[in-house]
């Protein structure tokens, strides 16, 4: 078979880095936008205190901590996906690792902002990092909120370095390309790779090692991110089914906001070629199977608190689905367990515009279910005397679009400073659908 | 003292066919340059000091861990608070700061590892080779040892599929 054009996939990989279309500008314009809301609507909170916020007792997390367990949601899913796509040799990852990995590292900073806005005083948020003072104000390891923050740091780290990681050799042949004040970055970034068989060995046995620390972190820090909810004996909270739980709906929401920015690539430089159908399809797939994981959970959440019959929790649940925010509820419903139903027929899962539709859906889904189950636990929780409820103001919803503005701002920085597609990768894949297959076994191309 | 001979192929596949036919020409000690993982990198005995990343990162992990433990037992006994009816040392919670860490660390220790002993392992391979690699070339490498003497006319024969030959 003929040799694959090199060149073209040099370009076409490095597409977001080399040109800038309109929608570009457009999307960078409407994000930073949305970033300076939210920058003035946290200024507001400097300034005048946490009474612009909503928040109240017995309601003190609302749609700022809402927004957090989200992004760490969202987070979870791009370095889980590409590890796992690693491990089982799929010819999908070099499309859709990269900009997965990015995904992660980009959610999780943005989800790290809003515990410390949440506080108020935000810059007093080193109170809760391990270090020797002279008041003694040691942080409590048996708290989940410590665990927190040892959890999303460590992720935080161990996701960047693994981006980076699968980077170098992309970064090596940038440095040999550009020209200007990106060459220095590159090649410094690059630190000297420089491609030899050795390297190569190197990185070949490295990065296995390095996706199999990865995942079991990915499923550890949304594991610990439910504990904050499930060590407590709140009802509603206290099951032991929070972290499967929270790890099923963080690789549902990854997925959708995957989707979403393949797309967005796609359309804006002409990927077709590298970003198909079937990668949807696969996409797709995933998505629905999560879909059916949530409605599975919701479903056992409803029977054990009936079963169980604590009033307390049974008063929870019933509320949730018929009370104040029996809206958010059924939208949740509808979003998480209904919309995704359709991605059983295939020219959905084939059709873009369908499963972008479906990705929105799915992730209003998720943010309403993170607002539900936080918000309908503490307003109806075991004193009667003590209920109430909670509307978030508007400074808290500027604060939350701001997030989606900054995440979306960071993203398309990085596309344009760094390739949202492995070069090295692409070009390996590109050269192994053009082997011969082995006899009596299946080529590459055939799986692709 | 002779130049290493320096082979600059525009396919994968005509520079692992070069390798093969060096290989079975009694010159194993040829050397590749690519700009991704093709093949012919595969065929050259897996050099590098790749054996010790495993044990790096388990050293790595093994102080996350170390470090972890170290880190909650001195605090905690500093303090010394029961909180929430548990002890001042409670292994159940501090299982996840040290699973955290442990982890941290290994990814750490293993990227490093990998950053230090490529900068050693390149330096097997001349600069002035390493730098002929582009996306559309792979630059295989005999060392001057084994490229020079009688099978000097052998070896340029089975380069015979190169663009560029030097010297």
């Amino acid at each position: 078979m003929s040799q694959p054009d090199l060149t073209r996939i040099e370009r076409d990989t490095l597409a977001t880095m080399s040109s800038t279309s309109r929608l570009y500008w457009a999307g960078l314009a409407v994000s930073v936008a949305l970033v300076a809301l939210g920058g003035w609507a946290w200024s507001l909170a400097l300034r005048r205190g946490l009474g612009v916020f909503g928040l109240n007792e017995p309601v003190m997390w609302g749609a700022l901590i809402t927004t957090f367990v989200f992004f760490i949601g969202v987070s979870h899913s791009g370095t889980l996906v590409s590890a796992i796509l690693y491990f089982t040799r799929s010819p999908l990852r070099a499309a859709i690792g990269r900009s997965a990995e990015a995904m992660t590292v980009i959610t999780i900073l943005t989800a790290g902002l809003y515990p410390i806005i949440h506080i108020g005083r935000s810059w007093l948020f080193f109170f809760v990092l391990p270090y020797p003072n002279q008041r003694q104000l040691w942080p409590n390891f048996r708290s989940p909120l410590t665990w927190d923050v040892f959890a999303i740091s460590s992720y935080v780290t161990v996701s960047a370095l693994f981006l980076y990681m699968g980077m170098l050799p992309d970064l090596a042949l940038l440095a040999r390309r550009v020209t200007g004040w990106r060459r220095p970055l590159y090649r410094v970034l690059s630190l000297g790779f420089s491609g030899t068989d050795a390297e190569w060995t190197l990185f070949e046995k490295a990065y296995p090692i390095f996706a199999g620390v990865v995942i079991p972190l990915a499923v550890s820090v949304h594991s610990v991110v439910s504990w904050d909810f499930a060590m407590s004996v709140m009802p509603g909270w206290h099951s032991a089914i929070f972290a499967p739980y929270f790890v099923a709906g963080a690789i549902f929401s990854g997925i959708a906001m995957a989707i979403l920015l393949l797309s967005g690539l796609r359309r804006g430089y002409a990927l077709e070629r590298h970003i198909t159908p079937a990668h949807f399809d696969l996409l797709a797939k995933l998505l629905l199977a999560m879909s059916l994981v949530m409605t599975f959970v919701y479903l056992t959440e409803f029977f054990m608190a009936f079963f169980r019959g604590s009033p307390a929790e049974v008063e929870v649940f019933t509320w949730r689905a018929t009370g104040t925010y029996a809206w958010v509820f059924w939208l949740v419903m509808f979003c998480n367990g209904v919309a995704p139903l359709a991605c059983f027929w295939s020219r959905v899962r084939r059709s873009l515009p369908a499963l972008i539709v479906i990705s929105v859906l799915v992730s209003v889904g998720m943010w309403f279910e993170r607002f539900l189950f936080i918000v309908t636990t503490l307003a109806r929780a075991y004193d009667p005397a003590n209920w109430g409820n909670y509307r978030p103001t508007w400074p808290e919803l500027l604060i939350c679009l701001g997030g989606f503005g900054w995440f979306f701002m960071l993203f398309l920085l990085f596309v344009k400073i760094f390739p949202s597609m492995s070069v090295a990768e692409t070009m390996q894949h590109d050269h192994a659908l053009t082997l011969p297959a082995p006899a009596g076994g299946e080529t590459e191309a055939s799986h692709a | 003292m002779p130049d290493d001979l320096v082979a600059v192929f525009a396919e994968p596949d005509a520079a692992a066919s070069a390798l093969r036919a060096l290989r079975e020409a009694g010159v194993p000690g040829a050397r590749v340059v690519s700009p991704a993982p093709y093949p012919a990198v595969h065929l050259t005995g897996q050099p590098g000091a790749w054996r010790f990343l495993g044990t790096i990162a388990l050293v790595g992990g093994l102080t996350g861990l170390g470090t972890a433990t170290a880190l909650q037992v001195i605090t905690s006994r500093n303090l010394d608070m029961i909180v929430g009816g548990k002890p001042p040392v409670s292994w159940p919670a501090f299982g996840v700061v040290m699973f955290e860490l442990t982890m941290l660390f290994a990814g750490i220790f293993n990227f490093s590892a990998l950053a230090l002993l490529s900068a050693l392992a390149r330096r097997r391979v001349p600069a002035q080779a390493r730098a002929r690699v582009e996306t559309e070339r792979i630059v295989v490498v005999v060392p001057a040892a084994e490229a020079g003497g009688p099978r000097q006319a052998l070896i340029r024969t089975t380069l015979q599929g190169a663009v560029e030959v030097t010297p």
